[in-house]
Parts: C-alpha cells; sequence; structure tokens
C-alpha cells in the first residue's frame, strides 16, 4: 500500500505544480482532475488499510468522480466560450474600424 | 401539530423541485420562483423561531445514525443564514422579475431560474450538512449554479467565471484532502461526531490547515480574494447580490462550524492571531481598493472583501478568551453585511440600469425615479458603517467590546480603521447621486418601483437586525457549537 | 501480494506519475490530453489493485472516456480558433509563490498520512447491510445509508447540464473532423456492446461490484462514442418535447423518494420498513438512466436545437 499512498502524494505535488505554473486554461484544468484523482487515491487507499474493506470510501470516490466530470465539462464549454469569444474580437480588429462612422 | 423537523425538508426540497419545474416549463418561471420563495421565507422564518423555542436539533437522514448515515444540523447559526439566504433569494428573485428587458446584461434569460433556484437549494443543503463529504458535494453545487449566474451576463463576465471556477474548484479539492485525512484517522465525517473524537495530533493539524485553506480560498480572504470583484461585479445585480451576501458567507461560515466544532483544541494563539491577521489586512486591503475604485459595482464588490476580513477577528477574539461575545458579534456582522450587501448591489444594479452607465462620476443629476433606490443605498450603507441602530452597528459593538475585554487594542484599532474605510467608500458612490450628471442619449430608463423596493426590504431588514439584536444573540447563542 | 504484484504495483506508479507529469507539462497540449486520458485509463488498473472494482469501472468510462471525449473536442474546438494562443498564453502571476507553500504542505502531509490507522466504517456497513435492502455494501451506501450524496451528485449533473446550456447554442456540427474513417463502424458496432455491458452491471449492482453508476458511466460513454461515430444528437432542448422531463427525472425521482420517507412520518430519506428493497432498485435505474443521459448532455457543450439538426455538411 505505500506505493499507492507515496503515488497519491506525488500526484497531489504533480497536480499542485501544473494548477500553479501552468499558463494555459485547459492545462490548469487537467492539472486539476490530477489533483483530485489524487485525493480520490487517498480515499481509496484508507479503504483498503481498513479491515474489514471499507466501502465507505468507495461510493465517496463514485460520487466525486461523477461531480469531477460535471465540474469538468462546465470548465470546458467555459473555455470553448471564452476562446471563440476572443477570436471573435480579433475578427472584428482584422476587419478595419467598426463601421458605425457616429 | 406539523413537527419542526418538516422545516429543513421544505427548505432542502422545495428549491430543487422548483429549479426542475422551471427548467421544464420556463413560462411558469416567474411565479414559481416567487411563490417558492414566499414559502422558503416563512419555513427559514418558522425555524429560526423553532430554534428560539426549543434550542438547536439534529435530524438523522434515511433513519441512519453518524457515523453511517448523513444527519442535518439546526441551531442558531445554520438558522440565521438559512433565513439570510431565504431573504436574498426573494429579493433577488423579485428585482430579475422586475427589471427592464431592453438592457440586462443577461442573454438568455431562460437558464437564470433554474440556476436562481438550483443555488438557493444547493446553499440551503450546505448550512443542514453536518456530513464533512456531504458539504463537499454541496460545495460544488453551489459552485456550478454560481459560475452558471455569472456567466450569464456574457462577455468579461465569462472569463471572470472562469477565474472564479478555477479558484473555487482548487478550494474544495483541498478541503477534501483535509476530510480524507480525518476520516482515515477517525472514521468519521460527522461534525459533531468529530468534535467529540479529535485529538490534537499532527493528522488533525495537517488536515485542518488544508481545509481551512481550501475555504479561505473560497471566502475570498486577503490575499486569496484576487478572483471576487470581477465575478461579482461583472455578474447581473441579483447574481452579485447573492453572491457577495450568501455564498461568501457559507464559506465562512463552514469555517466557523469546524474552528468552533472540531478543531476546536486547536485554536491556539498562533492560528487565532494568524487567521485575525488575514483578516485585518482583508478589511484594510479591500477598503483601500475600493476606495479607489470608479466603478460603482466594482466598489460594492471590493468592501465585500473588506467586510469579510472582520468576521475574521473572531477567532483572535475567541482565543483570548471572549468566546460569547466575539461569536455573536462576528456572526451578526456577516449576516448583517449580508443583508446589507445584497441591498446595495440590488440598488446599484437598479441605478446603473437606469443610467445606462456603472461610472461613478456618470450617475449623478436627476435622481427623480431612483429615489428609492438610493434611499436603501444609503440605509445599507449606514449598516455597513456601523451607524446605530443597525445590524452592522450591534455587530462591531460586540466584536469592540469583546477586543475591550480581553486587551486587544490592535483589533480594535482594526475595527476603527475599517470604519472610516467603509464610510469613505460609501461616501464617495452616495456624493455622486448629488453631483450633476452626464447627459445619457435617449433619457433614463424607466424602472419598475419593484426593483428600488427589492433592495429597500433587505436594507430596512439589515437595519432592524440592529433591534432585533436581544433576540439574536439568544438565537446565536443556542447551541452554536460554541462550548461555553 | 508476493513479489511480482509489488513489482506491477511499482511500475503502475511509475507509469502513472510520469502520464501525470506529461498531462500538466508536454510542450504540445494533444500530447498532454491524450497522457490524461491514458491516464485515466492507467488509474483504472489502480482501482483494481485496491479492490475496488466499482471505481475502475466508473474511472474507465468516466474519468478516461467521458472526461477524454470532452477534453479532446474541446481542443479541437480551440484549435480551429484564431484566439488559441492568446487565450491560451495568459501570462503567469505571482504563483511561483504558493510551490514552496506546496511543498511544505506536502512535506506534512506525508508525514501525516504515513501512519494513519484507517479504522474504518467497515463493520458498521456489514452489520447494517441486512436492514438496507441490498446485498452489496457500495450501493448500500450509496443509495441507503448516504443517499443523500447521491441525491446531490445526479443534482449537479443536471446543474452543470442547464449551466451549459445557459452558456450559449451547441456547437452545430458538433464532430468537425472525422479522426479515423474506421470509427464510425466500430461505433454502431460497439454500442450494441456498451448497453449491453451497462445492463449487466446494473443486473449485478444489488449484490456484487456494478450497479447504477458504473453502468449509467458505460452506457454514457458509449452514447458520446456514437457521437464520434457520425451519429447526430438526439436530445432536444424544446420545452414541449420529452427531454427535459427525462433530464430531470433521476433527481425528481430521488427528491419524491426522499420526501416520502418524511410524509409518511419517517426520517427524511427513509424508506418504508420492506419497501428499501424495491424503491432502490428503481431508483438505481432512475439514476443510471440519469447518469449515462446527462453525461451525454455535458458533451454537448451548450444548448441542444431545439427542434432538430441540420443535416451535416448539407
Amino acid at each position: 500500500m505505500t506505493v499507492y499512498l507515496s503515488l497519491s502524494g506525488v500526484l497531489f505535488l504533480i497536480g499542485l505544480h501544473g494548477f500553479f505554473t501552468a499558463r494555459s486554461l485547459l492545462r490548469r484544468l487537467l492539472a486539476l482532475n490530477v489533483l483530485t484523482t489524487a485525493v480520490f487515491l487517498l480515499f481509496v487507499v484508507l479503504a483498503r488499510l481498513a479491515e474489514p474493506l471499507d466501502p465507505v470510501p468507495h461510493a465517496i470516490v463514485l460520487t466525486g468522480i461523477v461531480v469531477t466530470v460535471s465540474t469538468t465539462a462546465v470548465a470546458l464549454a467555459l473555455v470553448v466560450r471564452i476562446a471563440g469569444r476572443v477570436r471573435d474580437e480579433d475578427d472584428d480588429a482584422a476587419a478595419g474600424p467598426r463601421g458605425d462612422a457616429g | 401539530m406539523i413537527p419542526e423537523t418538516t422545516g429543513p425538508v421544505v427548505l432542502f426540497s422545495l428549491p430543487l423541485a422548483a429549479a426542475i419545474v422551471v427548467f421544464i416549463r420556463p413560462r411558469w418561471s416567474v411565479p414559481v420562483t416567487l411563490g417558492s420563495g414566499g414559502i422558503l421565507l416563512a419555513t427559514a422564518l418558522w425555524v429560526v423561531v423553532a430554534v428560539l423555542r426549543q434550542g438547536p436539533w439534529r435530524q438523522d437522514i434515511g433513519g441512519w445514525t453518524a457515523p453511517l448515515g448523513i444527519g442535518w444540523t439546526v441551531d442558531g447559526l445554520s438558522a440565521a443564514l438559512l433565513l439570510l439566504n431565504a431573504s436574498v433569494g426573494l429579493a433577488g428573485a423579485v428585482f430579475h422579475a422586475a427589471r427592464p428587458a431592453a438592457r440586462t446584461p443577461v442573454r438568455d434569460p431562460r437558464f437564470f431560474w433554474p440556476l436562481w433556484l438550483f443555488l438557493w437549494g444547493g446553499l440551503n443543503a450546505l448550512f443542514l450538512a453536518a456530513d464533512l463529504f456531504n458539504i463537499y458535494v454541496a460545495l460544488e453545487f453551489v459552485s456550478i449554479a454560481s459560475v452558471g449566474l455569472i456567466g450569464l451576463a456574457g462577455g468579461s463576465a465569462q472569463a471572470a467565471a472562469w477565474r472564479y471556477l478555477l479558484a473555487t474548484l482548487l478550494g474544495s479539492t483541498i478541503y477534501l484532502l483535509g476530510v480524507a485525512l480525518l476520516y482515515g484517522r477517525y472514521a468519521a465525517l460527522d461534525v459533531a461526531l468529530l468534535a467529540e473524537s479529535v485529538e490534537p495530533e499532527l493528522v488533525t493539524v495537517v488536515a485542518a490547515a488544508l481545509m481551512t485553506l481550501g475555504l479561505l480560498l473560497k471566502a475570498a480572504v486577503f490575499p486569496l480574494h484576487f478572483w471576487l470583484p470581477a465575478a461579482h461585479g461583472r455578474a447581473p445585480p441579483a447574481v452579485s447580490a447573492v453572491l457577495s451576501a450568501v455564498v461568501i458567507a457559507a464559506a465562512y461560515y463552514l469555517l466557523v462550524r469546524l474552528w468552533f466544532g472540531p478543531f476546536a483544541p486547536l485554536l491556539g494563539p498562533g492560528v487565532a492571531t494568524l487567521l485575525g491577521l488575514l483578516g485585518a489586512a482583508a478589511v484594510l486591503w479591500g477598503g483601500l481598493q475600493a476606495l479607489l475604485q470608479r466603478h460603482l459595482k466594482m466598489l460594492i464588490a471590493y468592501s465585500t472583501v473588506s467586510q469579510l476580513g472582520y468576521g475574521l477577528l473572531v477567532f483572535p477574539l475567541a482565543a483570548a478568551g471572549a468566546v460569547q461575545l466575539a461569536w455573536t458579534g462576528a456572526v451578526m456582522l456577516v449576516v448583517a453585511h449580508g443583508l446589507a450587501k445584497a441591498a446595495l448591489f440590488l440598488a446599484a444594479g437598479a441605478i446603473v440600469l437606469r443610467h445606462g452607465i456603472g461610472r461613478l462620476e456618470a450617475l449623478g443629476g436627476d435622481q427623480q425615479g431612483a429615489v428609492v433606490a438610493w434611499v436603501a443605498f444609503a440605509i445599507a450603507s449606514a449598516s455597513l458603517v456601523g451607524l446605530p441602530p443597525t445590524g452592522g452597528f450591534v455587530g462591531k459593538w460586540w466584536l469592540a467590546q469583546a477586543a475591550l475585554a480581553t486587551g486587544g487594542y490592535f483589533w480594535l484599532a482594526v475595527l476603527m480603521l475599517g470604519t472610516a474605510f467603509t464610510a469613505g467608500y460609501l461616501w464617495r458612490a452616495l456624493q455622486a447621486a448629488m453631483r450633476p450628471g452626464w447627459e445619457t442619449e435617449g433619457g433614463f430608463q424607466a424602472l419598475s418601483p419593484a426593483l428600488g423596493l427589492s433592495a429597500l426590504g433587505l436594507a430596512l431588514g439589515s437595519a432592524a437586525l440592529g433591534l432585533a439584536a436581544p433576540i439574536a444573540a439568544r438565537l446565536l447563542d443556542a447551541g452554536s457549537g460554541v462550548v461555553g | 501480494m508476493g513479489v511480482a504484484g509489488v513489482i506491477f504495483d511499482g511500475l503502475l506508479a511509475l507509469a502513472l506519475v510520469w502520464l501525470a507529469w506529461q498531462a500538466t507539462r508536454a510542450a504540445d497540449l494533444f500530447h498532454a490530453v491524450v497522457s490524461f486520458i491514458v491516464f485515466g485509463l492507467l488509474m483504472a488498473l489502480a482501482w483494481v489493485r485496491l479492490e475496488a472494482p466499482d471505481i475502475a469501472l466508473a474511472e474507465a468510462a468516466i474519468g478516461a472516456g467521458a472526461t477524454g471525449a470532452l477534453l479532446l473536442s474541446a481542443l479541437d474546438r480551440l484549435a480551429t480558433r484564431d484566439g488559441y494562443h492568446r487565450v491560451l498564453y495568459e501570462p503567469t502571476t505571482a504563483w511561483g509563490f504558493w510551490i514552496p507553500a506546496g511543498g511544505a504542505l506536502l512535506g506534512g502531509l506525508t508525514l501525516a498520512a504515513w501512519k494513519l490507522p484507517a479504522p474504518g466504517l467497515g463493520e458498521e456497513v456489514l452489520a447494517s447491510l441486512k436492514l438496507s435492502g441490498v446485498d452489496h455494501p457500495v450501493t448500500a451506501v450509496l443509495l441507503n445509508f448516504r443517499a443523500l450524496d447521491t441525491l446531490l451528485e445526479i443534482g449537479v449533473l443536471l446543474l452543470a447540464a442547464v449551466t451549459i446550456w445557459s452558456l450559449g447554442r451547441a456547437p452545430s456540427p458538433l464532430v468537425p473532423a472525422m479522426p479515423s474513417p474506421a470509427l464510425p463502424a466500430l461505433g454502431r458496432l460497439l454500442f450494441p456492446v456498451f448497453v449491453l455491458v451497462a445492463a449487466y452491471l446494473l443486473w449485478r449492482g444489488s449484490h456484487a461490484p456494478g450497479g447504477a453508476f458504473p453502468a449509467g458511466a458505460v452506457l454514457g460513454a458509449g452514447a458520446i462514442l456514437m457521437l464520434l461515430a457520425g451519429a447526430r444528437p438526439w436530445i432536444r432542448s424544446s420545452e414541449h418535447g420529452p427531454w427535459r422531463w427525462i433530464l430531470s427525472l433521476g433527481l425528481a425521482m430521488l427528491l419524491a423518494a426522499a420526501v416520502t420517507g418524511s410524509l409518511s412520518g419517517l426520517a427524511f430519506f427513509e424508506y418504508p420498513r420492506g419497501a428499501a428493497g424495491p424503491m432502490i432498485l428503481l431508483l438505481e435505474v432512475a439514476a443510471g438512466l440519469s447518469i449515462a443521459l446527462l453525461l451525454f448532455a455535458l458533451y454537448l457543450r451548450g444548448e441542444p436545437c431545439e427542434h432538430g439538426y441540420r443535416e451535416v455538411g448539407s
């Protein structure tokens, strides 16, 4: 179990590092997902260490996985909208000054 | 006679059920939201009265007791926040229903109502929950609903929503790691159960540090406040109101719940002073930033960073011995701030809608038609500054007494200086009303009186809280986890 | 466990660390996303090694499958935008400050987590399992002991779908370019398999690993695969159609079950005596279907058309 406990810690650090240093929006999201996985891993290791096998962390992680995919989906939808808006602004800029001439 | 345990059931289920209804039948949005909002406000009042009458209680969900099952706690603290949520929820809904369609930035208003009700339900679930993982799910629920509501304003609000989403998700993940550690050590997730079994040892300290860090990020406590002003400043008015008044208070609520519950043995002078210093820095930095803002809504948003700092003063004052006074004072201040801040945002929303522009220097000129909104703004300002007899005054008074009783003159100075800042930036806003304004092309937007009235209702509530101070003190003392 | 097991775990852990590093650090975004998907698949193996087959199934279907599909299609969307670089390369703020703090945190964390006693609630769950109405402990926790979590979780899914709809219309066409010509055929071939696997998991769930959550996840992932294979999304957002009802059904049923307890004089979410088994089965089916449909709805990245999609390419 030591292996998985260490893995959880290392993944947490990688996620944290990625989150704070990544420059791209999408990558921050990936880092956040790695971070969450590290926490889930800790839960499941704890379940495995318990005697008898503890189903409560399993249920917690199942719930957590569904919650995480929901937040990830919302975040991705936002990223795509934000990128789209920037593109539109760029298009406007490329088309020259706005034609309202008011 | 309906048992009082029905109250939380209604508070939990009704907003979610109503959200489903208005998602399926958007045409019924306004009547369903206002109708269920009225019921929810009445139910929250009923719960408050029940707590006053017979003290706090606990409800087991599904008939399973902790540690296996999940429970709800209803005490003075949660009842006060449930009532705050219902008041702001209803006032915001009235505002949004009465807003003029033309100048509203909400691009796709059809989805405002389900998101609004979902947020309402998520917050109620959070205030009731007594289980650390259930709180996590409720936190995520609240985050997504908030993000959706901020994003409704479109444009740059979506970028603000993104920043908020990342900050809040990071906060909940760090919080969850702390929960995992606590579970691994004590095999319990229930707050009350943990409060009985927690030992002051390394695991608990690390878990407490993680959960506190996560929640500080969600509460936008200085220096983790970077995401707040844009998100709260750019959202539609009703959304800014609920975010600043209730969503921020929810993270603060959890901090207080934990530190005066399971983590109470860890609350030594060092930790308490650290949290207090963060609060002091927030009070001063947020106040300074608010003074420098040129946009009315951004000014109010920075004020939230500042005002929440007061709430953190509870930790050093309680650790120094004045538990009761500091506790009631800080919670009173946070609730009074919630009502006043929501009133400010709604009033500002009405004023900005009327002028079609939010810059301070443009808000002068003819104020006919915005009188009610400005009156609401003034009353809410009085409460925020802490003029007697408002709720803000009583909260600050109690905190000041706690500081005097324990010789905490530094905290007293912070309280005074913060008050001066608050008076300064709110005066700047009120002054704007008296100056000659810019000519607005096409004149002012005509507004429904309901806009100003929704703000006025909240502002009066915040002021009346001061008159009800003895009742509030009794409510907050009702088994709030404060061990004598 | 034996030496082989230890070696396997070690290699798996190393691979996971490498993939996580790639996912957060790789220079190329596509590379990062693919690393993340493979990371999810290998995590499923790790869950199996930790005796958590339910989580392994959910991770493979959701963590790798649905999230992977979401990431890839977002990437595709972003890559075709001119604004890509401006948005994706925002200047870093003073985050560097947080790295030492994170290191210190990890140090404390390791010290704290190293010798956790992990008493667990296994015995309590087993003691109450007979009263729960199901035989499989994880299902009992999810739909009886901690059913409130599950209600909120389904709520989060529905809320996420509504939030995504509120951001705007779904892009059309949804699948711009076909990465592989073999995919449509493969997708159509595989979809019935996904349905069968989901049904099997659901049926098994009351007494063995499986159940609504993995089943719903597998079904949702299958539906997304169909979409990738060129099928047109069939969800409509019209107020008159059935889709809003269907998407809300899971949450509505869980709420109704919860309130039934209160109305019949029991605690909130308490099942009437003797009815726990059938009610849980019913809720499981509803929750599983909800998970599948809502995962699919999340994938659309916007409000679907009200009445129907134009033919792609027409």
